[in-house]
């Protein structure tokens, strides 16, 4: 095992992991709302994004907004139908709607791109960066540099901003933040179409790292769970630190262990935290 | 006059459910659809008592579907096991399975023990791929047909035709079980703590123990539906950990209405119905499936039965007393 090799690895991962989970930290943090559909969104985010480069011959920097709009819709279109559930807080609908609208996000995907595997090649990912005998391609510094680009603003947006106050009342107590006048549904809404941008730009930036396939979403998500649980639920900050923790983690585990079994591996680590830290890492702090 | 009612309604409907394929032309394919959709229902059944009766959200209940099947499969193909002995197995297995999942979660609330179990789905599910013990990707071939055979009396299930009195008696049974846990002191104890945790905790009951009961009765019947899956397919592979099942389960959970005996098995009987014989391809169908379970719940909650009671008291103009008496407040 090379072991700076692994080191790269595992923080171009951590950082892919922070950058898809980012969508549903703000989701749970803000409005206690969790989304199964996440893991179908981001596979819908690859595949608009390959489907502009490769069909529609677009420039990945045309795709990624197309990718980023298409999430946005989806995420708007998700929570209108759920707003009612939302705002009685009525979980256990919320939590089988979101599993609702992954599975015919799966579907549609593969009537629409069909069920095979394709490779989403970007011009950065064809391009490497050596340092020694240890690489990693543009796409990987791409990802550690949005990703870091894309927490700061987030955190700087909740704390300083005044849509970030709207939104941290909403999320303390959102009846009396109704009271104060602010527009809830908006606020839930906004929620949502962030979401499902935050998670389509993931799609498009981290997709090319793997084969794509319209069935990914289901395990996908998986790493997102542990990178929220882990982070503390709803804390930004606590979201990167522990999808890098998860990424060296990962790799580590790949390279020594077994690869098949990374998932299983992290899943065990989530267990572990519940059982030991119920309120995760980072609890307490936003 | 109700009860005199149903001692000749019960075996009447039950009657006309056996011989319900035959009425419907007994082909193969008949008998196929309604052997599929008896043991979907029952694994329906255990998630019902779950989300229905706990009001908690377990994800993980394809892997007890997955337990009973695999268990099946290994026994019978490795060591030349019966349907007595798979059976008891199924059953024991998912309730250590069970048992270990309902410790690891007992503390976990809300969404956080959904996250968890739709985990253990999903990690359940590589491990089946990967793992040569119980087949890899190839999964477990060769199953022997069912046989049953209890004291000289010959009781053997090859084809769909001949499984179907097997998987009408198990929905039968599960149908009984349902029903009695309903009645039952842990049936409204875990309803309690589902409606009103302060008030179940005044009275005694506590509701950690009551979750981890709830899911050590629920997971059997589960596992039992998985067990004569194995059986009806003749091979099991790691595809019985797909979404697909536990999209059907929700769905059957909540489409006719929740707490309602029937209603598990009706809306099974709907899907089925639609996948077997209008199907407009897998994935069409998955669309299909998908959007019925979101519309269900955001646009009629209650259910069909709920939708039913609304547009019968908005015809009505008046408060319908069926909206009184809804099965739910009927136990409580």
């Amino acid at each position: 095992m090379n072991f700076g090799q692994q080191l790269i690895n595992g923080l171009v991962m951590g950082h892919a992991f922070a950058l898809v989970a980012i969508g549903w930290t703000v989701l749970l943090g803000v409005a206690r709302l969790v989304n199964f559909g996440h893991g179908q969104m981001y596979m819908l985010g690859a595949f608009v994004t390959w489907f502009a480069i490769a069909t529609l011959g677009m420039p990945y920097l045309v795709a990624i907004p197309m990718a980023i709009v298409i999430g946005v819709l989806v995420g708007l279109l998700m929570q209108r139908i759920m707003l009612q559930a939302t705002i009685e807080q009525n979980l256990v609908s919320i939590m089988i709607m979101t599993l609702g609208f992954g599975y015919v996000l799966h579907g549609a995907a593969a009537l629409f791109f069909g069920s095979t595997g394709q490779i989403l090649d970007t011009p950065l990912s064809s391009k490497e960066i050596a340092f020694g005998d240890l690489w990693m391609t543009w796409q990987d510094a791409a990802i550690i540099g949005v990703a870091i680009i894309e927490f700061i603003v987030l955190k700087l947006i909740i704390d300083r901003t005044r849509i970030g106050r709207l939104v941290r009342m909403v999320a303390e107590d959102p009846k009396l933040a109704e009271l104060a006048g602010v527009n809830v549904r908006n606020v839930y809404l906004g929620v949502f179409a962030f979401e499902g941008a935050a998670v389509a730009f993931a799609g498009a930036m981290v997709g090319p790292r793997t084969p794509i396939l319209t069935s990914m979403g289901f395990d996908e998500v998986i790493m997102t769970f542990v990178v929220v649980v882990l982070g503390g639920i709803g804390s930004v900050t606590g979201s990167y630190l522990a999808g890098i923790a998860l990424g060296l983690f990962t790799a580590f585990f790949g390279a020594m262990v077994s690869p098949a079994y990374t998932t299983a591996a992290a899943f065990v680590v989530l267990i572990a935290v519940l059982v030991l830290r119920p309120g995760g890492l980072a609890a307490g702090a936003r | 006059m109700m009860t005199r009612f149903r001692f000749l309604l019960v075996p009447a409907l039950a009657a006309l459910l056996f011989f319900a394929p035959v009425i419907a032309g007994g082909s193969g394919a008949i008998y196929s659809a309604f052997v599929l959709m008896a043991i979907f229902a029952v694994m329906a059944y255990g998630l019902d008592l779950i989300v229905s009766d706990l009001g908690e959200v377990s994800l993980a209940h394809t892997v007890f579907f997955a337990v009973g099947s695999y268990t099946t499969a290994l026994l019978s193909t490795r060591l030349g096991a019966g349907g007595w002995t798979t059976l008891v197995a199924s059953l024991a297995a998912a309730l250590v399975f069970a048992a270990l999942l309902g410790l690891i979660t007992l503390r976990l609330r809300e969404f956080v023990f959904s996250l968890v179990t739709y985990a253990i789905a999903v990690v359940a599910a590589t491990v089946a791929q990967n793992w040569s013990f119980l087949g890899g990707s190839d999964g477990l071939r060769g199953i022997p047909p069912l046989d049953m055979s209890i004291l000289g009396i010959t009781l053997k299930a090859g084809n769909d035709r001949e499984i179907w009195p097997f998987a009408f008696v198990l929905l039968c049974v599960v149908l009984y079980l349902v029903e009695r846990f309903r009645r039952s002191r842990l049936g409204s104890a875990a309803i309690m703590s589902h409606l009103n945790p302060r008030l179940a905790i005044m009275s005694g009951v506590d509701p950690q123990a009551v979750r981890l009961k709830v899911f050590l009765f629920s997971a059997p019947l589960t596992a039992a539906a998985g067990w004569l899956y194995a059986y009806q397919r003749a091979y099991v592979s790691a595809d019985i950990l797909d979404s697909y099942f536990l999209i059907l389960m929700l769905t059957a959970v909540v489409l006719i209405g929740r707490r309602v005996l029937l209603g598990p098995l009706l809306a099974t009987v709907l899907v089925l119905s639609q996948e077997k014989f209008l199907s407009l391809g897998g994935y069409a169908d998955k669309i299909v499936l998908g959007s019925v379970l979101v519309a269900t719940l955001a646009f009629f909650p209650g259910g069909l039965i709920g939708l039913f009671h609304r547009l019968r008291s908005a015809l009505r103009a008046r408060p319908s007393i069926a909206h009184e008496t809804t099965p739910l407040d009927r136990t409580v």
